[in-house]
């Protein structure tokens, strides 16, 4: 536990006006939201392709869905953050767009395999 | 971990009666030979209820987050160890003779 602080690393000084103001932060426990956040990010990606499959999207409305959903995540990220990002993260982005582009992947598959089952065969 | 993983698979299995019913519901179409427009309302209440239920699972089953600030509660580590007993502040030094008129001969 005592070497658990010799992790840290700094970022690179936020742009504006506190230029030098190095912020200081575990790299280990943002690693961990990290991992946390793309394992929720592709659970629900898969889970939200299973739903818009059995609903029977196709087409733009599948995608359209598929930002309604990771819109959803954010804001259940940020619940449970405690809407205190800076606390967990060092930006806005990885609570916003990480794991986005993955999980359309997931979504796509998922998306056409529940509508094959359902609807054509 | 246990109320998610619950969560999860209560919600799979929605998913897996809501794609049932749809099944169902396509043949009952066939033999009436209308068209599809749209899953019935009580597939649609399950599916956003699985999916509510998903959503729970996927945010409750990876565990908190850590706070990253070096100087917040959870990150200090001035706490001592649990058993004091093992704690030993005793030396070789003092077996030794220890004479302070000893010099160096030379």
């Amino acid at each position: 536990m005592a070497v658990q602080d010799s992790t840290r690393s700094s970022s690179e000084g936020k742009s504006g006006d506190d230029g030098e103001d190095l912020s200081i932060f575990h790299a280990e426990n943002l690693q961990n939201n990290m991992k946390s956040i793309y394992y929720s990010r592709t659970f629900l990606s898969i889970m939200g392709g299973v739903v818009a499959g059995i609903w029977g999207f196709t087409g733009l409305m599948g995608f359209v869905f598929y930002l309604l959903i990771m819109a959803i995540a954010s804001l259940g990220l940020l619940a449970k953050a405690k809407f205190s990002v800076g606390n967990y993260f060092d930006s806005w982005n990885r609570i916003i767009l990480d794991g986005f582009f993955g999980g359309l992947m997931s979504f796509v598959l998922f998306w056409t395999f529940a509508y094959d089952i359902v609807h054509i065969f | 971990m246990g109320v998610g993983f619950i969560a999860g698979v209560l919600g799979g299995l929605l998913f897996a009666h809501a794609a049932y019913s749809t099944i169902q519901y396509r043949g009952m179409l066939k033999i009436m030979e209308e068209e599809f427009s749209g899953p019935p309302t009580n597939v649609v209440i399950e599916l956003l209820l699985g999916f509510v239920l998903c959503m729970v699972a996927g945010l409750a089953v990876p565990g908190k987050f850590h706070s990253i600030l070096p100087d917040s509660e959870e990150n200090r580590v001035v706490s001592l160890p649990s058993n004091l007993d093992f704690m030993i502040f005793n030396h070789r030094g003092r077996l030794s003779p220890f004479d302070p008129e000893l010099k160096l001969k030379t």
